[in-house]
């Protein structure tokens, strides 16, 4: 199996391996242990250029209890939770039923559906800034939560129903033949049969799809643009004055930003990388 | 005779207060105002205005949205053409150009020969006007100079230079003593900017630099050479902090904190971070841009936000009335204080906070800036050449040497964006 453990390598190679992974972790992570460390500092010290070295006050309860108190904050993260849980719902939902009717029925455009689906996550999501600007103007969801919502789940949909038709697929498919036998509706085939077994790629979806949507930041900022609506990746930046970035302000605010999607994390590990790994290995 | 005489005065004097009454009183329908102060504490500042205005109209249904400031510069000719509100917010000067040229501003001339806007917004009218007639009013702007470490001034025995001679003197006593003599970071351009304004006005006048802003001069014109040399002048000496163009203005700040370079020529909002990092008012002070050519008027920068009408708004009698109280003398104030904007007041009768930099600026502003009132290169040029003249800029600071190559490749530009 690649790769091999480390306990049978070479002994230098160990040696080597273990002073090596510290100084690579540190680097790794040295952008976040910055930001951190900035969110911890008062704000002279931006203007003294004493970036690197021990604050020269501790700000953090400061730091953070503006972020929570005297900023718009709170406000942004209800946002996010808002856009964010309809999206993974959504989704989830319409990517059950997608894969269900793709992995189960026999048709002859089934390929040619399955593939347009899949062709969706080739298209950079880039290109489609202008165009998609446009139709949420147009269709009086510009700088509203639910325009976010929609385009995301139409987007989603397309990676999401990929990763259910082939768990489905790989379902053991005389379960589906004995239910029929006995008469059982479709519907009733689909979630009393199916559903249940799809929980775990149910749930690596959701979390996947949840750090996707907490983290975006493209189209936040293209298809939002006040309090009312801005997910909290796009307010951070409402730190800034006109003139002036508010780094201690702004690395507070990151902090507090990025802790759902890590708690997330560390609550849901095991279906994290089931997710990352489900249909990679058939 | 004398009865009737006072009968017919008292007429007049009722009729009068009644009709302001009225006026006052009567604004009803909706006002649709659009704004882009979409920075928390200026947001804040124009909603309670706003709040303010709403008290003393109770009939008057206001709708304010307020938009992104980036967002807003590309929605504004949208909005103007199709789905007008009956105020919005903008930038004088070159930058309303466009919108008065397509018709799309309300000419509000009749407003400025009101006796009091006529009288206390003299310092602003310029930048107000295009083709004899003024387009919206202002609301707030700052001023622009030379910022310098007084105490370093004071150990090295330097005074405030008059002349650019005396300016470039005092750099070199700066330079003896180990430090540099002015701090700037160029990353973003604009600050490269800002020492080309000054530059070019004190070399060749207000009205040559606009003429320049305007595509109408060459770039490779003798007089535009000559700013150029006195440029190249600071930059040969080594004034300038090294590997500039890698800093934000912000990361340009700690130099002057640390006392390792002695100038910043920067905006007011540049006291803000100085004083947080430390520096009082016996450290830091500020003083005018020295004169270069003393044939020339001294003109300064100083950036203006302003209110328009556009000209397809359905409810002009109260947008009129806004703009009104936005600039009298109580508003004014009111808004630029401390607390709000924390800038100068574009009334004349207004009063400024106790801070020095505030009233040195509003004086300066006021009575000694009699060439007239820039807005800045990014906004007085045209987009596209901003961009290019400002990377022009930067590229001389790094290397001087170029200015040839770089004064056909701007213009070239001229001859492509202007036409």
């Amino acid at each position: 199996m690649f790769p091999r453990p480390i306990q049978t390598a070479s002994r230098p190679a160990r040696a080597a391996y273990q002073a090596f992974l510290p100084a690579a972790l540190l680097l790794w992570l040295a952008p976040l242990i910055a930001v951190a460390i900035f969110s911890i500092k008062p704000d002279a010290d931006f203007a003294t250029g004493n970036y690197w070295s021990w604050p020269s006050s501790f700000e953090g309860f400061t730091n953070y209890g503006k972020v929570f108190l005297e900023s718009d904050m709170p406000r942004y993260l209800l946002n996010s939770v808002m856009i964010t849980a309809p999206t993974v719902i959504g989704a989830v939902a319409l990517s059950s039923m997608t894969g269900f009717a793709l992995g189960i029925y026999k048709f002859r455009s089934n390929h040619w559906i399955f593939f347009m689906f899949v062709a969706g996550n080739f298209v950079p999501f880039q290109i489609l800034m202008v165009p998609v600007r446009d139709l949420t103007l147009e269709l009086g969801l510009y700088n509203t939560k639910t325009g976010l919502v929609l385009f995301h789940i139409a987007f989603q949909t397309g990676f999401c129903t990929l990763f259910m038709r082939n768990f489905i697929r790989a379902l053991p498919f005389p379960l589906i033949e004995a239910a029929r036998v006995e008469g059982v509706a479709e519907w009733r085939i689909f979630i009393h049969v199916v559903l249940p077994l799809m929980k775990p790629a149910i749930a690596a979806l959701s979390v996947l799809i949840f750090t996707f949507i907490w983290n975006d930041y493209f189209w936040a900022v293209v298809l939002t643009q006040g309090v009312e609506s801005q997910p909290v990746t796009a307010g951070i930046t409402s730190f800034n004055a006109q003139f002036r970035a508010a780094y201690h302000l702004m690395s507070a605010g990151s902090i507090v930003a990025a802790l759902p999607p890590v708690a997330i994390f560390f609550l849901m590990q095991r279906h994290f990388i089931a997710g990352l790994t489900l249909g990679a290995v058939k | 005779m004398r009865s009737i005489l006072k009968a017919a005065l008292f007429a007049a004097a009722a009729t009068a207060a009644l009709t302001t009454a009225s006026a006052a009183a009567g604004l009803s329908g909706n006002l649709k105002i659009f704004l882009d102060t979409s920075n928390p504490a200026p947001r804040a500042t124009m909603e309670k205005m706003i709040a303010d205005f709403q008290k003393l109209h109770p009939d008057l249904d206001i709708e304010t949205t307020v938009i992104d400031r980036e967002e807003y510069k590309t929605q504004i000719r949208n909005f103007l053409t199709a789905n007008p509100p009956d105020v919005n917010t903008w930038y004088a000067a070159n930058r309303m150009r466009p919108y008065v040229e397509a018709g799309l501003f309300e000419d509000v001339s009749d407003l400025w020969r009101e006796r009091d806007i006529a009288r206390n917004l003299v310092s602003t009218k310029g930048a107000m006007t295009i083709d004899g007639k003024q387009w919206g009013v202002p609301y707030t702007y700052y001023q622009w100079g030379v910022y310098y470490r007084k105490d370093i001034y004071e150990e090295l025995g330097l005074d405030e230079p008059e002349t650019f001679e005396e300016f470039k003197a005092n750099c070199r006593a700066i330079l003896d003593s180990g430090r540099a003599c002015v701090t700037i970071g160029t990353k973003f351009l604009w600050t490269a900017g800002g020492w080309f304004d000054y530059l070019n006005m004190r070399t060749n006048g207000f009205d040559f630099h606009m003429d320049l802003a305007a595509g109408e001069v060459a770039w490779t014109d003798p007089r535009v050479r000559r700013t150029f040399m006195n440029w190249k002048d600071l930059i040969d000496m080594g004034a300038f902090i090294d590997n500039h163009q890698t800093y934000s203005w912000q990361e340009a700040l700690p130099f002057m904190v640390n006392g390792d370079a002695v100038h910043y020529l920067m905006g007011n909002f540049a006291v803000a971070p100085l004083r947080d990092a430390g520096l009082t008012d016996d450290q830091l002070d500020f003083y005018q841009f020295p004169v270069i050519n003393p044939n020339v008027e001294l003109a300064e920068d100083a950036p203006t936000d302003t209110f328009h009408i556009p000209a397809k708004a359905a409810n002009k009698e109260a947008a009129r009335e806004f703009l009104r109280f936005v600039v009298s003398a109580d508003v004014q104030t009111e808004i630029n204080n401390g607390a709000n904007l924390g800038q100068l007041p574009v009334n004349a009768k207004s009063s400024v906070d106790n801070d020095k930099f505030l009233n040195k600026g509003f004086r300066m502003l006021s009575s000694n800036s009699p060439g007239g009132v820039a807005q800045f290169w990014d906004r007085d040029a045209p987009a596209e050449m901003a961009k290019v003249s400002m990377e022009g800029f930067q590229e001389f600071m790094v290397k001087p040497g170029d200015l040839d190559r770089i004064l056909r490749k701007l213009e070239r530009a001229r001859g492509r964006i202007y036409k």
